[in-house]
């Protein structure tokens, strides 16, 4: 028991179960790939051939033991963080688990996906972290992990955990063979920061890894319990669902738990929403266990009982209740309980990922603006954030645009890419705050990231540093284009402009009117602060904290479209600018799409078909 | 003269009464200044209590001269089977939906902060407004929009080896969100 908190709300939400950015998948066909030795088991697998490059996602399930209990008057509130090291050995993170509360033996929900390459040796690295109590409630994603009790660490490499070998025929087809280790897992032993184990024991780390199932299924449902049995004195027991998916090595893996009910026999929970990623097959048995809450962290077990997704929609389709269990010690049977388990609504839909709508041939179409403001110092000066270097090395500017252009421009077909300059006196002698860097007077595009380049390259020579430092002309010519493609191009692209800036920007609310404005276009909005000013103020237009943008009429931004990174954060830390910005990018793409009842198109036949198949070693 | 305007009043957040939750059996008013038509509304939502979905489409008339929409945002009072109390309301320039830059045939989505009659703020609206545009327009316009579709170019033979390693990472945040 215990192990099943996550980090708000003093661990009563739910989690892995919610409305999700669910998965992609390629057009997978099952392989029959034979090879000595192996066992063969076949489920289709994530396989993606984006643009001719070949990935394979493998899903890390992780659990612990006996972490080190760093809380006085409670029990350690563990998250795993998952790095790989890079070549040059730099950690980059692939992401975090939930916070569960006071529990040392904690199973987390949150799956971490790693992408497989096949070229290379992919070390992986796992920082267990305390949690303090005073950060529960904030996204995981944004907590600093240098304020966090560190419980230890340890590294492997994914072959160790799963190995993989495909092979691309001469038609195309990929074939894929997964073999993973008999066990699929691989336990660890937790070490402090220096690497060696000192003499307290601190624990130990359970990796699991699964390929990913492919599927874009997605099940709603609305469960609801009846007579579950009372576990506390005082009042009724506050119970909640926690949902396993069963694993061939035998075992469970938890993919989803309810938020808790207070004080209620007879609750209902909000929506579930299982991801075919998560169950597998509709025949997969599930393990549906209902806990009474408690704050100490162990949870009393009212019931369980194994359903597979199938019985789950016949329980719903019959309107009848299935009665949970509990072990009894006595008999050594199962004691079958009052308290049964309704599913009251049930429907099967289909989602669509990022990866899905890139593939039929969505496209970003990528777009800069450069600020020319004086604040930046004079471009011949060394100091300046515009200087030029004679050998070569990159101003803050042109980093920028390197690292997020070669990303984008692989998702923009023509690249030809609209760029801009604002806050320059132009060699007229009038400040304009949206020009073109290109210098014509007619277009604005330029060609590739190279075209880039030049064009600010140029543009420094003839364009002085002015001010002030204005977003909303840059924004509205951005979205003015955004919305002219509604109509001609059939919701195909999907905008991105780039904007680098060293400055706070001086017409704040102009600029929050205009990206309100934008908010209902295909449209994101990537702004990149160069240089050493307080970027404070420039926090409050990347609405990460849930606070919509309102204009001054009292429009509300429909959704969040702008993502802001300072530079030095990103030099400082481990994150590359790319990741850091484009970590929001799928997600405001899909909730334009979703919003509009967008839908990929049929993909087009020159790509990959990707057979696959998966052999368990015997 | 009038315009033809269809309105999806979605749901709204956040809704307060003397600064508390609002409990439920609340409904949604919606009429166009400048017209003297009756104003449609919508079905009660008793489920959603401060965060109430309707998802209901209403019809608009909104004449050529009209400048706002109004939304208002009302509670059935318990005490009598008419009665109701304004929770707030929210003044939507029709200049939001016609004659942007957006084409206006578009689907548009909208979310207004909504205002109670002390000049609160209280909570926000969210819609959608589709104008609906003469049939011969329409027509042209999604012409215009197939024939763009097949010309859409697809990128296949774009260079692995630049972008070795980033699409992948891609993969990872997408698969976390």
């Amino acid at each position: 028991m215990g192990g099943c908190f996550s980090d708000m709300k003093g661990g009563k939400q739910a989690v892995g179960g919610l409305r999700e950015g669910t998965n992609a998948q390629n057009d997978a066909v099952d392989f029959f790939y034979r090879s000595q030795g192996f066992h063969q088991m076949f489920t289709q697998v994530e396989v993606y051939n984006v643009y001719g490059l070949v990935i394979f996602l493998l899903q890390l399930s992780l659990s612990a033991s006996n972490l080190l209990d760093r809380d006085i008057a409670s029990k350690s509130d563990p998250m795993v963080v998952v790095f790989t090291k890079k070549r040059d050995g730099k950690l980059e993170e692939l992401g975090r688990t939930e916070v569960i509360m006071n529990c040392l033996n904690p199973e987390w929900i949150e799956k971490i996906s790693v992408a497989f390459h096949f070229e290379i040796v992919q070390p992986l690295e796992f920082h267990v972290y305390d949690i303090d109590t005073k950060f529960h409630g904030v996204p995981t994603k944004t907590l600093k992990l240098g304020d966090q009790d560190f419980l230890g660490m340890t590294s492997c490499t994914l072959s160790e955990v799963s190995l993989i070998e495909f092979a691309i025929m001469d038609d195309n087809r990929v074939i894929l063979a997964v073999l993973t280790k008999p066990s699929r897992r691989i336990t660890l032993r937790l070490q402090n920061r220096s690497g060696n184990d000192g003499l307290r024991n601190l624990g130990a780390l359970t990796v699991h890894a699964d390929e990913t199932v492919a599927s874009r299924s997605v099940v709603e449902m609305v469960l609801r319990c009846s007579h579950l049995d009372n576990k506390d004195v005082f009042s009724k027991s506050d119970p909640f669902l926690r949902i396993s998916r069963m694993v061939e090595s035998g075992g469970y893996i938890p993919i989803c738990k309810t938020e808790v009910i207070n004080d209620n026999l007879n609750p209902m929970w909000k929506p579930v929403c299982l991801g075919g990623h998560k169950f597998g097959s509709k025949d997969n048995p599930l393990l549906i266990e209902c806990f009474d809450f408690n704050s100490s962290g162990d949870h009393v077990l009212i019931g369980k009982m194994q359903k597979s997704v199938a019985d789950l929609e016949k329980l719903y389709k019959e309107r009848t209740g299935a009665n949970f269990v509990i072990p009894s010690k006595r008999r050594r049977k199962e004691k079958v309980l009052k308290g049964q388990l309704f599913v009251d609504q049930y429907c099967e839909k289909q989602q669509f990922s990022f990866i899905d709508y890139i593939s039929s041939g969505f496209e970003l179409n990528f777009m800069v603006a450069v600020d020319f403001t004086a604040s930046n110092g004079n471009p011949q000066h060394s100091d300046s954030l515009h200087y030029i270097d004679g050998h070569g090395r990159l101003n803050s500017y042109q980093k920028a645009i390197v690292e997020v252009g070669e990303v984008i421009q692989f998702y923009d077909s023509d690249r030809r890419f609209p760029a801009w300059g604002f806050g320059g006196r132009m060699p007229g002698g009038t400040v304009s705050h949206c020009f073109n860097l290109n210098g014509s007077t007619g277009g604005s595009e330029v060609v590739g990231v190279e075209g880039i380049m030049d064009a600010y390259g140029s543009a420094l020579r003839s364009v002085s540093l002015s001010g002030p430092t204005l977003f909303g002309p840059v924004i509205n010519m951005a979205a003015q284009m955004a919305a002219q493609s509604l109509a001609s191009y059939n919701n195909t692209k999907y905008y991105v402009l780039l904007i680098i800036t060293d400055g706070v920007v001086t017409d704040l609310q102009e600029t929050i009117n205009s990206l309100v404005k934008a908010s209902d276009l295909p449209l994101s909005i990537l702004i990149v602060g160069v240089g050493n000013a307080d970027f404070t103020s420039m926090e409050v237009l990347d609405a990460d904290n849930g606070r919509r943008l309102e204009s001054s009429t009292g429009r509300i931004a429909t959704r969040d479209i702008v993502q802001f990174v300072p530079m030095r954060e990103v030099q400082s830390g481990q994150i590359s600018v790319v990741q850091a910005l484009l970590e929001e990018l799928p997600e405001q793409f899909l909730s334009f799409m979703r919003s509009r009842d967008i839908k990929p198109q049929p993909p087009p036949s020159h790509f990959f078909q990707a057979s696959t198949s998966t052999s368990t070693m015997k | 003269m009038s315009r033809t305007v269809e309105i999806t009043i979605l749901s709204a957040e956040n809704l307060q009464v003397n600064r508390k939750p609002v409990k439920g059996n609340t409904f949604v008013a919606v009429h166009s200044d400048a017209s003297s038509d009756a104003s449609p509304v919508t079905k009660v939502d008793s489920e959603g209590g401060s965060y109430p979905s309707w998802n209901e489409k209403v019809v608009v008339n909104v004449p050529l001269h009209a400048r706002f929409i109004t939304v208002e945002v009302k509670c059935k009072t318990s005490s009598s089977s008419t009665g109701s109390n304004s929770v707030g309301v929210a003044r939507i320039p029709v200049s939001d939906f016609i004659g942007g830059y957006v084409p206006e045939n578009q689907l548009h989505f909208l979310s207004y902060r909504l205002w109670d009659c002390n000049v609160r703020r209280n909570g926000v609206i969210n819609i959608s407004v589709r104008v609906k545009v003469p049939e011969r327009s329409s027509c042209t316009s999604n012409s215009v929009s197939f024939s763009a579709v097949t010309g859409v170019p697809v990128a296949v033979n774009g260079s692995t080896g630049v972008v070795t390693g980033i699409p992948a990472l891609w993969l990872n945040y997408q698969r976390n969100l």
